[in-house]
């Protein structure tokens, strides 16, 4: 197990450091100056040469590498070229954000997803298991910028029982703390907090449901297929020939056997998900890294490009990682594989 | 799946053969398959079938909704926009972006990266295993979130997204041919006709290609559903397509703020979009299970 972890974790700063150093030359490859593109400062600006210097413009690539590195740990990320504002301070209240949309909708799928696909994999090819199919096939094919509207249309202008975008009433004036607006209604400290929380949660309820919808149809399909391909199997007929009743053998032997080729596509069913947060954000005008990221695109603010590339790839990672770890520590079949490679 | 003919003998269908009788007897496999057809057509004659240029607006008909409505138009099959455009010109003009541009550039990037990965596989040594293991973390970072770091690099626009999806699945391609081939130069058949001594270009070509169709096919499927998806998507966020083309994505993201008074300008797109989608993934699954089916016997 040790050795799992630690050859995960390797491949885990491997991946890290090619992502730094991709980070590091986008500096080069973006159009204009490498100093402006790296720290936002310009080069009409009294502090450019100073910045220049910093940052080893002066010397070789290398340097320059290892002062961009030194730059990255001490959160001097530079300036974002719009608003000549720390791009680290902006990323501080955009990524919990972020975070608490894609944590919650993630929780979501993880909830309902899995059992979906049991229930469509008892009822193989019967009634139940193809509605189930049928909406999973439809889910994973529907453009989610295009659910997004029509969820809005419905749920938030014809009928309008939610709002229908950003984060809360600013009425409520909730002062900025960490940026997730659950935590920051915990520590606001006004005596209208429990209706600030259902006037957030209302405003959630859209996003996370548009969100969770990708990954909750990927794990119902997979359970399906698993638990279909587990119910085949010889221990299956084994456990009910021994005379356990069919939930005993659903929740003992197929269950936890067909989880466990779902576990390791939680990562995949994740990186969907960031994928699908660039979008939700802009439509919802949520205040997090993806609205960001793609306003940042449109007006070539490249430092901002830079710090959220590096931040939501490295989760994505991060996930990747853990997941795999998290596989190989649940199921020791799996991690008899992994240490005869 | 057994003819008996004249003579009694048994014989398999072709693969091709196999897939046409799979796509046969199901309903849903058969649609999604004729839906591709027709989508294949109307990129290639669209702005032909279309009554109007994409273009071209009518003043006197602005916000039409469908011809079925009470205020329709019949000229206008399924009404106009907000700018007098005929929905139903810019939809068949748009299938040429939405569906055959990613065509083109999945069947590109497929040409390059099965061929770059044939390669790799054949001379092993050249990147080990442990590199693959770091491709294959690397390469779970989302296709859409890479295609956006090219689009900062080389800038916005309709051909430059066209490149961007293009470089992020050539190496997927790669990865997966690579993969494939590994696994099956270890069987017995491979070492077989090796004893054999046929040349390394027969081995691939003969040998292995036809064994590793299955993985070939999945990656293909699941790159075109993926780039359509993302060359949409990257039309909706204004990074790929730009405004007037009639790319189902721009047209999605035009309709953003009229969704509630023109609620076709947004419903249709979308729908196109989505059946697109859908005909893509069933036409995938279903060829995937053959292959499987097919493997198996």
């Amino acid at each position: 197990m040790i050795r799992i972890i630690l050859r995960q974790l390797g491949v885990l700063f491997i991946t890290l450091f090619l992502l730094s150093l991709l980070a590091f030359s986008l500096a080069y490859l973006f159009p204009g100056d490498p100093v402006t593109n790296a720290s936002g400062v310009l080069a009409t600006d009294i502090h450019y040469n100073a910045i220049a210097t910093a940052r080893g413009f002066d010397q070789g690539i290398i340097s320059q590498y290892f002062s961009y590195l030194r730059h990255l740990f001490s959160f001097d990320w530079g300036l974002s070229l719009q608003d000549g504002e720390p791009v680290w301070q902006e990323f501080k209240f955009r990524f919990p954000a972020t975070l608490e949309l894609s944590v919650l909708a993630m929780a979501l799928a993880l909830l309902l997803g899995p059992p979906l696909g049991v229930i469509a994999a008892i009822n193989y090819q019967k009634p139940i298991d193809q509605v189930i199919t049928f909406f999973s096939l439809s889910g994973y094919s529907i453009p989610v910028f295009w659910m997004a509207q029509l969820t809005i249309l419905f749920f938030a202008v014809v009928l309008g029982w939610l709002p229908i975008a950003g984060q809360i009433n600013p009425l409520f004036d909730i002062p900025l703390v960490s940026g997730s607006i659950l935590v920051d209604i915990w520590l606001a400290d006004s005596p209208y907090r429990g209706i600030a929380l259902l006037n957030a949660l209302q405003h959630m309820i859209l996003p996370v449901i548009v969100l969770a919808t990708v990954p909750l149809v990927l794990l119902t399909r997979l359970t399906r297929n698993a638990c279909v391909e587990v119910l085949r199997l010889n221990f299956v007929k084994g456990a009910y020939a021994r005379g356990l009743s069919t939930t005993e053998v659903l929740f003992k032997h197929v269950v936890p056997n067909a989880m466990q080729q779902v576990t390791q596509h939680i990562s995949t069913a994740f990186s969907l998900l960031i994928t699908n947060t660039l979008i939700i954000e802009v439509i919802f005008s949520w205040p997090g890294l993806g609205r960001w990221l793609v306003r940042s695109i449109y007006e070539r603010d490249y430092p901002v490009i830079q710090g959220a590339l590096l931040l939501l790839a490295s989760l994505i990672l991060l996930v990747n990682v853990m997941t795999t770890v998290f596989h190989a520590w649940r199921y020791p079949r799996v991690r008899r594989e992994l240490n005869a490679t | 799946m057994r003819h008996n003919d004249l003579y009694y003998e048994e014989r398999n269908p072709s693969p091709l053969q196999q897939a046409w009788l799979d796509f046969y007897e199901k309903p849903l496999a058969r649609a999604a398959l004729y839906t591709l057809a027709l989508l294949l057509f109307i990129t290639l004659f669209g702005p032909v079938l279309a009554p109007f240029g994409a273009n071209e607006q009518f003043i006197d008909a602005l916000s039409l909704p469908p011809a079925w409505s009470n205020h329709g138009d019949l000229r206008f099959l399924l009404g106009t926009d907000s700018l007098g455009r005929d929905m139903t010109s810019r939809i068949l003009h748009g299938a040429r972006f939405t569906f055959g541009l990613p065509l083109l550039v999945v069947c590109i990037a497929g040409i390059l990266g099965i061929t770059a990965g044939a390669m790799a596989a054949m001379n092993v040594g050249v990147a080990s295993s442990s590199v693959q293991h770091l491709l294959g973390v690397l390469f779970s970072i989302p296709s859409l979130l890479l295609a956006l770091i090219i689009i900062a690099v080389i800038g916005p626009g309709l051909v430059n997204a066209a490149i961007a999806i293009g470089l992020v699945f050539i190496p997927q391609f790669l990865l997966a041919t690579r993969t494939a081939i590994i696994e099956e130069l270890n069987k017995d058949y491979v070492i077989a006709s090796r004893l054999n001594g046929v040349s390394s270009a027969y081995l691939i070509f003969a040998v292995i290609l036809p064994n590793i169709v299955k993985a070939l096919v999945t990656q293909f499927t699941l790159a075109f559903s993926a780039a359509i998806l993302d060359i949409a998507a990257l039309g909706f966020l204004g990074l790929g397509a730009q405004s007037p083309a009639p790319e189902w994505g721009a047209m999605l993201a035009l309709s953003v703020e009229l969704a509630y008074n023109t609620p076709w300008v947004m419903a249709l797109p979308g729908l196109a979009l989505f059946i697109t989608l859908i005909s893509v993934n069933v036409m995938g699954e279903t060829l995937r299970s053959t292959l499987q089916a097919r493997m198996e016997h």
